[in-house]
């Protein structure tokens, strides 16, 4: 096992900074998803990792050991590519025996290792086959099984569940983890899709225009976003957005959403009269006898929950979420109420989270 | 539309019968005055009414030109050699110095890198008189003038550029993650260049180097002006049938059909081969 | 009869490919109807059937009662947004817009006015004046289903319309396309791979699988009462669990044996008499049950924790149950870990269950499918 640290990485294509100054750290054994948009340099970041394209300026440690300008082969590296990357010449065996090949394996330890590998992925009837016979599916396990093959310390994934269908990309994102654990590796898995970040990931780091705009657990990106940007990445219909100026009366600090008072978690004193937005997720916000008045637009169900778009007094649009099945209003006017503790409060201008100030006082109530 | 009546079906076959015609025609007369004699080619009207004969490649083979009014003899067999070893030798050469260009211009942008490969290719561009005169000077200070090797040599302005831009396109279209794929695996780059790069782009290696062939095959001027007899291709060959005392089209049209066959049996051998290769297609993932 | 009528239509390629098999479909006016399939199921060779790119090889469709495979595209009187974009280079996204309103004859203020509409009901107001290729794929893509609902043509068809578009701006779009679409009274086939927006956008669904129609339902049918095991387990994210049983009719209890001596135990009434009935000619059965509806709960089968994943708003829970895996999905936060065991409880009226070798639904909680 080797951990990963990476000190301000730094990649400049035609004058455009793919990378610029990236510094992060994965443990020994741990797994890292590295999230973001297209474009964001994710790709570029793991090829430079993997020793595929040369950084311009930075340094990337394995195992504490300086590999920045070391050929691929030299790094101990495992790798499965978003397009596979399959040798199209070599049956499926050969592939996944690559890398054992390269360590100079005898036949014998080489048939074992792969035998085992192809098991463990359940490709082991299509070994024979070369990689336009394979479904999308196997050959999506096959790259993985060349990557794994040799117990590499250092595994990178580059979205590899990205072209398989969405069976089985539900199917691998449980499995990946407790495979990814068994083997020990520490890995950094890239990916576009939150979901899979939050899943797979013991820490995700979030990458934005070829900087690491937040890295952190994935509760806290998810429950305390750095910033609006990375809030509306992370979640399943988007998290609601709305402009408000926080004031105080003798309850507490509140904003106002179409003349309802919505009271805020203790701590956000110093946010009071400040250009502010609000950020409350769908699943926070629920159908009630009391609330902000809505006009109910559309009801979509979604991934065992319904979805509804409703829109308020002032033309702004809301989504609510609740579990499928549920009872609640499905068109003409309602109301909706928010469960105020999970709302997220951020600066109008930066754009960046406003932290709450707890005193101590307030903590230890 | 996917749908076709009877009718169209019918008017698209005879189009393509009337195209196909239209270009073997050539080849096929061709074929036809090999097996006739001098008298039945140029009576009026033609006819492909004839009694066929092989004395035309009787006398090639043998060596022996027998025209009404003299006997001389013809080294046309030794052309046909020439033309081989001259071509495979060319081939040879620029497949071992162009593929590893290729591959290097494919994948590394150096700073001139394009302008380079392009001064390269327009050596293709240059009318070959303009390089005879100076080449043919220094050949002869340097002692290669009619030699197999200066003619290899010189061989390569026309078979380089040709593999060198084919080749190029071949190893662009691989995509450059099976590589990096062989190559985190722990392979060296010579090891991914040789069990990865070259085996992906063969066939257009194989396509490249054919059309090269042809090329050299067919190339008239250099090898007329920098070639003695006994070193000369059949193209230059070929102008020892128009002697003084006639043209001899029958012996001429059974040397081209000679001489078309070493190249025609390469394409069609190596057809096979390129279109497997090419749709091999899974390179792409 | 109904609107759009699609019967016996098949398509095959080239004498070989039989992409579409006997397809019978009818679309009342007003209706949007989803083509759902993995690639290569014949959804969108139907869609292009219909909108005139491909011939009928046999069968009928008529539109509005009268009969259309054997018209050109033009004169079909639909409008469609294609997944390629297609929009003209030349032009700007609104040019390209206002194409669209070219054979209607409109006065240019109607036409502008129309234009604005779409273009702000697709979020691509700020670019109107921008060309094609100056855009992102998602804005063209934006830009193609302006053109293709600014009309108001007879049918609209939608292929893949929202593939290139951001997460964030999809889920928002459906909702305001739907709306859209509803107001207008409009008529819409949409063809998809995701289910997601089949779900959302559609009041049907065609759920197609090698070219043949596997079930034509509303999403809560699909969803509740599907018609084979394919459309059970093809409906819903996660998919449905589903697990080889062998029932055992013991006049009181009724027990659906699984893998590894594990055993749903159920008091025979929660089951009519003419299930049991079925159940008891001793045919090797399948049994399928929703994540939302396997239970963490006191007294249910063992099932040992394998991954437990929170995504924000839910938890996905996998667990070894019964040689095999079960997945459970809740709404709150988990607190277990790999290795724990937790007990698994499953309610009859949660079960589906369908023949092993046909695939055919036979009972959906407990009422006969």
């Amino acid at each position: 096992m080797k951990a990963i640290r990476i000190e301000n990485l730094t990649k400049t294509y035609k004058g455009q900074a793919v990378l610029d100054g990236v510094s992060l750290e994965v443990p020994e054994g741990g797994t890292l998803a590295l999230f973001g948009a297209s474009g964001a340099g994710k790709t570029v970041l793991l090829r430079c990792i993997a020793g595929a394209v040369e950084p311009d300026a930075g340094r990337i440690l394995l195992g504490g050991e300086d590999v920045t300008g070391l050929p691929p082969e030299a790094r101990g590296i495992g790798m499965a590519f978003q397009n596979f990357a399959l040798f199209p010449h070599m049956s499926a065996e050969a592939n996944i025996a690559s890398p054992l090949e390269a360590r100079r394996s005898s036949r014998a330890q080489i048939l074992d290792g792969v035998g085992r590998v192809a098991r463990l992925l359940k490709i082991d009837h299509v070994l024979g086959h070369h990689p336009k016979a394979l479904s999308n599916g196997q050959k999506q396990r096959t790259a993985l099984a060349r990557a794994l093959v040799a117990e590499p310390d250092v595994l990178l994934l580059d979205d590899p569940l990205r072209n398989v269908d969405a069976k089985l990309r539900f199917e691998m994102r449980l499995e990946l983890p407790r495979l990814l654990a068994d083997r020990g590796a520490t890995v950094i898995y890239v990916t576009q899709d939150y979901k899979e970040a939050m899943a797979i990931g013991q820490s995700i780091a979030v990458l934005d225009e070829g900087r690491i705009a937040q890295i952190g657990t994935p509760e806290d990106i998810y429950l305390r976003p750095a910033s609006i940007g990375i809030a509306r990445l992370f979640g399943e219909p988007v998290i609601n957005l709305l402009d408000v100026i926080p004031e105080r009366d003798e309850r507490g600090v509140h904003v106002r959403l179409s003349d309802q008072k919505l009271y805020l978690a203790p701590g956000y004193e110093a946010a009071v009269g400040r250009a502010a937005v609000i950020g409350l997720r769908p699943e926070a916000l629920h159908f009630a006898e009391h609330g902000i008045p809505v006009e109910i637009e559309a009801e979509t169900p979604f991934n065992e929950k319904t979805v509804t778009l409703t829109q308020t007094k002032r033309g702004r649009e809301l989504f609510v979420s609740r579990p499928a099945g549920t009872p609640a209003p499905s068109e003409g006017s309602a109301r909706i109420s928010a469960a105020a503790e999970n709302a997220i409060l951020f600066d109008r201008l930066t754009g960046q989270r406003i932290v709450p100030v707890l005193h101590a006082r307030e903590a230890a109530a | 539309m996917t749908h076709q009546s009877p009718l169209e079906r019918l008017l698209r076959g005879l189009a393509l019968v009337l195209v196909v015609c239209f270009f073997i025609f050539p080849i096929l007369w061709i074929v036809l005055m090999s097996f006739q004699t001098n008298e039945t080619i140029l009576r009026s009207p033609p006819s492909v009414v004839f009694r066929p004969t092989v004395s035309n490649y009787a006398a090639i083979i043998s060596g022996h030109l027998d025209s009404n009014v003299a006997s001389m003899g013809i080294e046309f067999m030794r052309n046909l050699m020439n033309s081989v070893i001259l071509s495979a030798g060319s081939v040879a050469l620029s497949l071992v110095l162009g593929v590893p260009a290729a591959y290097a211009f494919a994948r590394h942008k150096f700073r001139g890198s394009e302008d380079i490969a392009f001064t390269l290719l327009s050596f293709r561009f240059a009318p070959p008189l303009l390089v005879l005169l100076p080449l043919t000077l220094y050949f002869q200070q340097i002692g290669l003038a009619d030699t197999y090797l200066g003619l290899i040599w010189v061989y390569q302005l026309i078979c380089l550029p040709l593999i060198l831009w084919i080749v190029r396109g071949y190893f662009e279209d691989i995509s450059p993650d099976i590589e990096h794929a062989y190559r985190i695996a722990g392979h060296s780059w010579f090891s991914t260049f040789c069990r990865i790069s070259l085996p992906l782009a063969g066939p257009g290696i194989a396509a490249a180097a054919l059309l090269a062939f042809i090329f050299a095959w067919n190339n008239f001027v250099f090898a007329l002006v920098l070639a003695s007899a006994d070193k000369q291709p059949v193209t230059v060959g070929a102008l020892a049938f128009v002697t003084a005392s006639g043209i001899q089209y029958g012996q001429i049209a059974a040397a081209v059909v000679l001489s078309i066959l070493p190249v025609l049996a390469l394409a069609l051998y190596a057809q096979r081969y390129l279109v497997e290769g090419l749709s091999l297609g899974a390179v792409k993932g | 009869m109904s609107y759009l009528e699609i019967a016996s239509v098949n398509k095959i390629y080239g004498g070989k490919v039989h992409a579409v098999k006997a397809l019978d479909l009818a679309i009342g006016q007003g209706e949007i109807v989803a083509l759902l399939g993995s690639s290569g199921c014949g959804k969108t060779s139907t869609l292009r059937m219909i909108a005139g790119f491909e011939e009928v090889s046999s069968g009928r469709i008529s539109l509005g009662g009268q009969e259309v495979h054997r018209l050109p595209p033009g004169r079909r009187g639909v409008a469609m947004a294609f997944e390629g974009y297609s929009l003209y280079p030349p032009l700007t996204l609104r040019e390209n817009i206002a194409f669209a309103l070219k054979g209607e004859k409109l006065a240019a203020s109607e036409v502008a006015a129309r234009v604005e509409e779409v273009a702000h009901l697709v979020e691509i107001t700020a670019i109107l004046d921008r060309y094609p290729s100056s855009v992102s794929g998602g804005q063209q893509q934006r830009a193609s289903l302006a053109r293709a609902l600014i009309r108001r043509a007879a049918l609209h068809l939608l292929d893949e319309p929202m593939g290139q578009l951001e997460p964030q701006l999809r889920a928002l779009l459906r909702g305001r396309i739907k709306h859209f679409i509803r107001e207008r009274g409009l008529t819409a086939i949409l063809v998809t791979h995701d289910q997601t927006e089949a779900n959302a956008l559609a009041d049907r669904i065609a759920v197609m699988e090698n070219g043949e129609l596997q079930q034509f339902d509303t999403p809560a049918a699909l969803k509740e009462r599907p018609a084979n095991l394919f459309t059970g387990t093809f409906i819903g994210e996660p998919p449905m669990n589903v697990f080889d049983a062998e029932p055992q009719d013991s006049g009181g209890r009724l027990a659906f044996r699984l893998g590894e001596g594990a055993s749903l135990d159920y008091d025979a009434g929660a089951f009519p008499g003419a299930l049991r009935e079925r159940l008891a000619a001793g045919r090797g059965i399948t049994l399928g049950v929703r994540p939302h509806a396997v239970r963490i709960a006191e007294g249910g089968l063992t099932a040992q924790v394998a991954a437990n994943q929170w995504l924000g708003d839910q938890t996905h829970i996998s667990a070894g149950f019964a040689g095999g895996t079960i997945v459970s999905v809740r709404h709150d936060r988990a607190d277990l870990r790999q290795g724990d065991r937790i007990p698994i409880a499953i309610a009859p009226a949660d079960l589906h269950i369908f023949d092993r070798a046909t695939g055919r639904a036979i009972s959906h909680g407990g009422q006969l499918a």
